[in-house]
């Protein structure tokens, strides 16, 4: 068996290497590199997919010996959680580098970050080791950061500052606690198997622990108040890292929430089970009004990201409370499929946006209307997203958040007041439909300053919505992979 | 005494070309004095390997031969000849050129010595050796800063030194010893030994320039031509910071020295990155930075005895902050002293940009760098040794510092306000070089730490 995972970790970052050694060749060969790249990567994670997850435990893995006198080493695997948030990352990669394939300023660095946090984003899913998680985590902020401050927008500079030094303050509480549980574990070591089939922190120890590893998470998921980077980051950064940030970068906060925060200290979460549950309902609530509020169509999508990550906190917490397993699976299955299908849906919708902006140089829902008219592609596009992302049944999100009410309702049916989120997203894309897409065509738009998809644009974005009706209707196969690993967890 | 005078090899060696070297300088041969220089200390280090794993001591326990000093070596010595080079690209063709290696080599010496210091007087030797070249180093530019820059330190390191071999004297009338190894008898006589202690950290705390002992430091690196800032601020500061965790080891655990230490790293961190929040000169920034990383030091000293990881974490800092911090002060030789001339590099040396921000973020700590390394193992030492709040302080200081070298980081990638090309110092070959292998160690060190870590004992 040759190490496909590692393959899959280190095949961008060999792409990138290349990109910086043909400084001379023109723009179309280094975007050609960075779309052969990662189509091999997300080919890499679909044999991965093949080759499927154990039910005990973490499947295919690899070991090399790294640093043995601190007990840390090169350790990758995958299990239901974080299999399925490994295709999607190759995915979206795959389709992001199509879609900026038009980016002429400095193709050679932009070819090669994108490919280098491609390698960190697949990393920080795959790391079973406490330091290499970090070093994913962190590699992961210094890219996104030059991403943003780079090709970004007007006000790059400082949103890009902003995400750094809050994801940075935030991430460092991770590493008093990986520390912690560092020391806590006997022998010492950095395995995070170990760290999970036998938490190695109990009492205060664990909830310090946890409120450490919360607050990193909380930062990166963005739950409120630890949100005001987003916006900013969201609005500021180019169309390619809003897809990346939103679609891939929250789930490290999900997933962390759930492989540490969740598996590590199972004790204190439970405990603490009532004050996430509050967090989350707040973080969906405030999302969504947040997001009604907003005239700027990117940032509209970046307040309902905040919405969509406060279910799955919400989830994840239910399973915390929950007594019964049968239950417990069912919130960890539709948080993780949230995951899923928030990166889908977002990433489409980051992605069209970014395509009118492409035409029309600004955002702000006040400037269009009857675009559904003059480009009837991008505007059905458009409103099959924005339908997935208010949760419309066939949809991919449907599934998902059906799980997590579900759930809610049999362990704490108070918590089902966020159900009131859906209605107000619904609210506000339908205004924002209207808005846009429907009603008179401004005289502006005509289809020369605003021509429809292309052929590039369209291939960009068509396996993603594709992917969202698929999951909507026969979402099991993702499911089967999740739950083969919720169904086991114990705690 | 043949074998105390085997094992000092590598010192007899250093010290063999200094003389050389001094002899080459007098016939005015600069460049053969640089090679004398260069060949003498990669020597030393060579001759340095097989001691790995020793650990015993000579002439009567008064120099350690152990794991620290002997590390010690082995990244001092290197780091002194990636010094050599810069100091070379920036004075060669000087007046007196020469002298400068031979007093870089000297410094480089009592650096060493302190690294392996087992008795007070080898203490006072090393540090009066290191001070007395240092002080000509700074001075060496005869202008009107670097005067009276090198005056301010020669006050400051004759007042300091002077109260450490006061206090001193309490501990030699209180164990009747000069050794280290005798300070355990200083047990029922606490006062004593606190008085020694506080002694030895104003000593060592001028050298290793921990606060409030630093305020030499920023003029000094300013006045002194940028290469000496770099040596100043690795070697020596190093070899204080060993010599302290070869002194504390020794102490009686009733003067509950950890606690004492452990408030100086915080004064030192903190008052470090905020002060240099504020610089314009990239010099005096990267000062305030070294004033700052040697508080991250002392969270390894504070464990020792505590925790096994503290002599491992010393010695991989050691080496990665030699390495990130002599890298970026080539790119201040390349690029230039103030922030302003640091717009637009990312523009126009793309390649000297990237590494400026490699050797940033491993001096903030950002994996899988050298100073990520380095700063985890500190903190996983000092945690076991029950330091936590020590360890959130420094992990606090670490946004600080983030915000401190962003200050370098972000105008990189500015438009440019020059007119014209940028400036590059002339002889760039040396520096290239330096640069070049400070870059593979600061990425080296955070992916193959085990190489450091294995044979660490």
């Amino acid at each position: 068996m040759y190490p496909l995972i590692s393959i899959t970790i280190f095949l961008p970052l060999l792409g990138a290497l290349l990109v910086l050694f043909m400084r001379k060749s023109p723009a179309p060969a280094v975007h050609a590199i960075g779309i052969i790249t990662s189509g091999l990567t997300l080919l890499g994670a679909i044999m991965m997919w093949s080759r499927g997850v154990s039910e005990t435990g973490f499947a295919q893995l690899e070991q090399i010996d790294w640093m043995p006198s601190i007990g840390a080493a090169y350790r990758v695997g995958v299990d239901g959680i974080s299999l399925p948030l490994v295709l999607l990352s190759a995915l979206l990669f795959f389709v992001t580098f199509i879609y900026s394939a038009k980016v002429r300023k400095q193709p050679h660095a932009f070819v090669a970050l994108m490919l280098l946090l491609e390698t960190a984003s697949i990393g920080v899913f795959t790391a079973l080791d406490g330091i290499l998680f970090y070093v994913f985590f962190e590699v992961s902020l210094v890219s996104m950061y030059f991403m943003i401050a780079q090709w970004g927008h007007e006000d790059r500079q400082r949103a890009a500052l902003m995400f750094f030094i809050y994801t940075f303050l935030g991430s460092l509480p991770l590493l008093l606690a990986i520390l912690g549980l560092y020391l806590g574990s006997d022998p010492h070591t950095f395995d995070m198997r170990v760290w999970i089939s036998d938490p190695p922190l109990e009492g205060v120890a664990a909830m310090l622990a946890l409120i450490a590893m919360l607050i990193t998470f909380a930062v990166k998921t963005p739950v409120f108040p630890f949100h005001t980077w987003l916006p900013a980051a969201h609005v500021q950064a180019p169309a390619a890292g809003s897809v990346i940030l939103a679609g891939v970068m929250l789930k490290f906060g999900t997933y962390g929430i759930v492989r540490f925060a969740l598996q590590m200290t199972p004790d204190a979460f439970r405990d603490a089970g009532l004050v996430i549950l509050t967090f989350g309902v707040v973080a969906a609530l405030y999302g969504a009004f947040a997001a009604l509020a907003q005239s700027d169509l990117k940032r509209l999508i970046a307040y309902t990201s905040i919405n969509h990550m406060g279910y799955i906190i919400v989830g994840v917490a239910i399973a915390a409370l929950a007594t019964d397993p049968a239950i417990r699976a069912v919130a960890l299955d539709g948080s993780v499929l949230q995951m899923v299908s928030h990166g889908l849906v977002t990433g489409a919708l980051f992605m069209l946006v970014g395509m009118i902006q492409d035409r029309a140089h600004t955002r702000e829902m006040d400037q269009f209307g009857g675009l559904l008219k003059v480009v009837p592609i991008l505007g059905w596009s458009f409103v099959l997203a924005a339908f997935a992302s208010l949760g419309l049944p066939g949809l991919a999100h449907f599934p998902a958040e059906f799980q997590i009410f579900l759930a809610t309702l049999q362990v704490e049916p108070a918590a089902i007041i966020v159900i009131l989120g859906i209605v107000i997203t619904a609210g506000l894309y339908l205004r924002a439909i209207a808005q846009v897409f429907l009603g008179e065509v401004g005289e502006k738009w005509t289809p020369k300053t605003m021509p429809d998809l292309n052929y590039r644009e369209l291939l960009a974005l068509s396996p993603l919505l594709i992917l969202t009706i698929v999951v909507g209707i026969a979402p099991a196969w993702v499911l089967d992979i999740i739950h083969k690993t919720t169904a086991a967890i114990q705690f | 005494m043949e074998r105390d005078l085997t094992l000092l090899i590598p010192e007899i060696i250093i010290l063999l070309t200094v003389v050389f070297a001094l002899v080459a300088e007098m016939l005015r041969l600069p460049r053969i004095a640089l090679t004398v220089c260069i060949f003498g200390l990669l020597l030393a280090t060579v001759q340095t390997l097989p001691m790995l794993g020793a650990d015993t001591s000579v002439f009567g326990g008064t120099f350690r031969i152990d794991t620290l000093s002997v590390w010690a070596k082995l990244i001092l010595l290197p780091a002194t000849v990636l010094s050599l080079l810069l100091a070379r690209a920036e004075l060669a063709g000087t007046d007196r050129e020469g002298t400068v290696y031979v007093l870089v080599c000297l410094v480089s010496l009592a650096s060493v010595l302190l690294a392996g210091v087992g008795d007070t007087m080898v203490l006072v030797l090393g540090i009066l050796l290191s001070g007395l070249g240092s002080f000509a180093l700074v001075a060496y530019p005869r202008n009107d800063f670097a005067t009276e820059a090198a005056m301010k330190f020669f006050v400051f390191a004759s007042v300091t030194t002077s109260v450490m071999i006061f206090g001193l004297s309490y501990w030699f009338g209180g164990s009747g010893s000069t050794l280290l190894s005798e300070l355990s008898r200083l047990e029922s006589s606490p006062s004593v030994a606190v008085i020694g202690l506080m002694a030895v950290i104003i000593g060592l705390g001028y050298k290793a320039s921990l606060v409030p002992f630093h305020f030499w430091a920023p003029d000094a690196y300013e006045g002194a031509p940028v290469s000496i800032a770099a040596y100043l601020s690795v070697v020596p500061k190093i070899g204080a910071i060993l010599a302290f965790a070869q002194v504390v080891r020794d102490i009686p655990m009733i003067t509950n020295w950890p606690l004492i230490i452990a408030v100086v790293a915080v004064l030192t961190m903190t008052y470090g990155y905020l002060a240099a929040l504020v610089q314009r000169n990239v010099v005096r920034l990267l000062a305030y930075s070294s004033v700052a990383q040697a508080g991250y030091f002392l969270l390894g000293v504070v464990a020792v005895g505590a925790s096994p990881l503290a002599l491992q974490s010393l010695i991989v800092f050691s080496a990665a902050y030699a390495a990130m911090n002599l890298g970026a002060f080539a790119m201040v030789m390349l690029i230039g002293r103030t922030i302003e001339t640091f717009k637009g590099v990312g523009r126009e040396k793309p390649l000297l940009a990237v590494a400026m921000v490699i050797f940033l973020l491993s001096l903030v700590g950002i994996p899988p760098l050298a100073g990520f390394v380095g700063k985890f193992l500190l903190f996983g030492a000092a945690i076991e040794a029950g330091f936590l709040w020590l360890t959130v302080v420094a992990i606090l200081n670490s946004v600080l510092s983030l915000a401190v070298y962003l200050r370098i980081m972000v105008p990189m990638y500015q438009q440019s306000s020059r007119n014209g090309e940028l400036s590059t110092t002339e002889s760039t070959p040396f520096i290239t070089t330096v640069w070049i292998i400070a870059l593979l160690f600061t990425i080296g060190i955070g992916v193959s730490a085990q190489l450091l870590l294995g044979n660490i004992n």
